[in-house]
């Protein structure tokens, strides 16, 4: 049997129920969802007339159903709205995987004492650690690049008319991010397991600290995007929305200033702003004797950053947060360097 | 380093866990090369932490510790080229069988001889292919020694691998122990707290109480230098029970009779335990 081979078997002996679990709950997943893609896109070859240009749940202005076409759209939407719901399972499984693969790792060795066992042989506990996360990185990582490219076929399939390489619907639940958050996920278990030294009150541990860290991560991602967010007035005369306001990342919704400053709703709140009244062609007014005499305080808008830039964000976002893994591992790879074997 | 160089060292020696428990205190010895040495003492005497802090699993709270004259803490791959190493408990992959074991131990350690390990264990018919969780105590505690022969380390540190092992399956370890230590010239310092079995298999030993080095001789020269007294002497040790309900005093010296091993571990324990200070006794 050959090094690597000895560590997979190793590392399969020792997480087999978690390797299972997650084998099984991430390739139902990705079954589900490309069974959902192809009853859509089967739906809507059947029946072009009722559902032509349909798609995440607008039926557009030239499509509305008729009598004849009420039952049918009907179950088409009734399948779509199933279908998004399993979009967030490939939001939650990376956490899963780094809660489920990541904690125990390091957690069981030093609970079962057998930590005493391979340290005691190994001259290099971080050759140790590195040899042990690599299948079952490798193992999660190929599970969430299935779920990836499944999520990504079923959001094109909800929506078929949209370039979704240059759109933000569904970010995050589709495509590399799914993976790049594992990757962190799985780092950052790993890292809660090894100082805790024990797999249940690792495995809960790391449910918190998962959450916590990507929360701030996620606040650290939208604040920079506001730096880099441009101001796009609300058109609330356009039904179904069209154009940027549909692909673009929402960061924020508020009120473009007449001075040309982009306030949120909040930000206005707070600083003694009542924006209560909105007005034809977007104004803001903050009271009825200002809507009489005209006096408007700006426009309704969204902060947004444009779907021609989803590349760019995926590949930043997902940067951030593997870096965030490789800190954690790091971190790890101090904690079994220096804590006790059990 | 030199023949003369003890193999195996600490000065000054003391460690304190967390919760103010002193572990060790004052720990000065010295292990020349060659033979068994036993470490006896009773649970909670600090055999475990001392070990531990030559294969780093311990971090010393004071002194230092020295493994063919090299810190553990500075150089924990030097220290560990020299050491092999047995737990407490056999802390085998549950998942695994014993030529799974085999093979890991040859993954983690360069230089490990796996036909070595694997002649010994084929020695004890301990089958290859069974899975760790299928074999019976002793032989869980021939796989970890197999595995630390294994290793080939000029060295072996036995942390207490008896304790649960019944007496036959005893006395097979410390069979293939003494076979192993004196076929390969190694050092070997086993820990335990059941002394009649390391009566016959160790040259040397140390009795550790309270943290404390209570007795470091040869045994020859322990057994020879003590005695029994029915009667407290000048030249005591420290008194304690006999089987029959007697008070016996343990002797330097001359005595009322030659005085067996386990009696003159029993009087040091018992010195130990009569000026042990609180922190330690905590």
């Amino acid at each position: 049997m050959t090094g690597a081979l000895t560590w997979a078997r190793l590392s399969y002996r020792q997480q087999k129920w978690e390797l299972l679990l997650v084998a099984v709950g991430a390739l139902a997943a990705a079954a589900a969802m490309v069974w959902f893609a192809t009853t859509l896109d089967a739906m809507r070859a059947a029946n072009p007339d009722c559902l032509a240009g349909i798609g995440g749940g607008f039926v557009g202005a030239e499509q509305e159903p008729g009598a004849a076409c009420q039952g049918v759209t009907s179950r088409y939407f009734e399948t779509e709205s199933l279908a998004s719901t399993l979009l967030y399972l490939s939001w939650a499984a990376p956490f899963g995987m780094g809660v489920i693969l990541g904690a125990p790792l390091v957690a069981r060795e030093v609970d079962g004492g057998t930590a005493q066992l391979a340290w005691s042989l190994s001259r290099s506990r971080i050759g140790w650690l590195l040899r042990r996360i690599a299948f079952i990185a490798v193992f999660g990582l190929a599970l969430l690049v299935v779920l990836a490219v499944t999520s990504e076929l079923l959001v094109a399939a909800i929506f078929p008319d949209r370039p979704l390489g240059e759109d933000f619907t569904w970010y995050g639940r589709r495509g590399p991010l799914v993976v790049a958050r594992g990757v962190g996920a799985i780092a950052i278990g790993v890292l809660v397991g090894a100082i805790i030294g024990r797999v249940l009150p690792a495995v809960l541990a790391s449910i918190i600290v998962i959450g916590v860290i990507f929360a701030g991560v996620s606040l650290g991602l939208d604040q920079w995007n506001r730096t880099e967010a441009t101001i796009e007035r609300r058109n609330l005369e356009a039904f179904p929305p069209s154009g940027d306001e549909l692909t673009a990342l929402g960061v924020a919704y508020g009120i473009e200033l007449v001075d040309g400053e982009f306030l949120s709703y909040s930000d206005a709140f707070d600083r003694g702003i009542e924006p209560n009244y909105s007005g034809v062609g977007g104004k803001v007014f903050e009271s009825e004797a200002d809507i009489e005499a005209g006096t408007f305080i700006g426009y309704d808008a969204f902060l947004i950053i444009p779907g021609s830039r989803y590349t760019q964000l995926v590949a930043r976002d997902s940067a951030v947060v593997v870096l965030v893994g490789a800190v954690a591992l790091g971190m790890a790879g101090t904690v079994v360097r220096r804590r006790r074997p059990g | 380093m030199t023949m003369a160089d003890p193999v195996l060292e600490t000065r000054e020696l003391a460690k304190r866990y967390r919760r103010g428990v002193w572990a060790l205190q004052g720990i000065d010895l010295e292990l020349a090369a060659g033979g068994i040495t036993a470490l006896v003492g009773p649970n909670a005497a600090g055999k475990s932490t001392l070990i531990k802090t030559w294969v780093g699993f311990e971090k010393p709270t004071r002194g230092s510790v020295r493994v063919a004259g090299i810190d553990p803490w500075k150089d924990r791959s030097g220290a560990l080229a020299h050491l092999g190493y047995v737990p407490q408990s056999p802390a085998l992959y549950d998942g695994l069988s014993v030529e799974d074991h085999l093979d890991l131990a040859r993954q983690l350690r360069p230089g490990f001889d796996r036909e070595y390990a694997r002649a010994r264990l084929a020695q004890l018919d301990i089958p290859a292919h069974r899975g760790a969780r299928d074999l019976s105590g002793g032989q869980q505690a021939q796989v970890a020694l197999a595995i630390a022969l294994g290793t080939r380390a000029p060295i072996l540190l036995l942390d207490e691998p008896l304790a649960s092992l019944d007496p036959l399956a005893r006395r097979e370890f410390l069979h293939v122990l003494t076979d192993a230590v004196r076929g390969d010239g190694a050092t070997a310092l086993l820990s335990s707290h059941i002394v009649t079995d390391v009566e016959q298999a160790c040259d040397r030993l140390i009795v550790l109480g309270v943290g404390r080095v209570l007795l470091n001789d040869s045994v020859a020269a322990a057994m020879a230098a003590h005695a029994i007294s029915s009667t407290e002497a000048p030249n005591a040790v420290a008194s304690f029970g006999a089987p029959d309900g007697s008070r016996i005093w343990l002797v330097r010296g001359e005595g009322d009779r030659q005085a067996t091993l386990d009696e003159v571990v029993l009087g040091y324990l018992a010195s130990g335990r009569s000026t042990a200070t609180p922190a330690a006794a905590a």
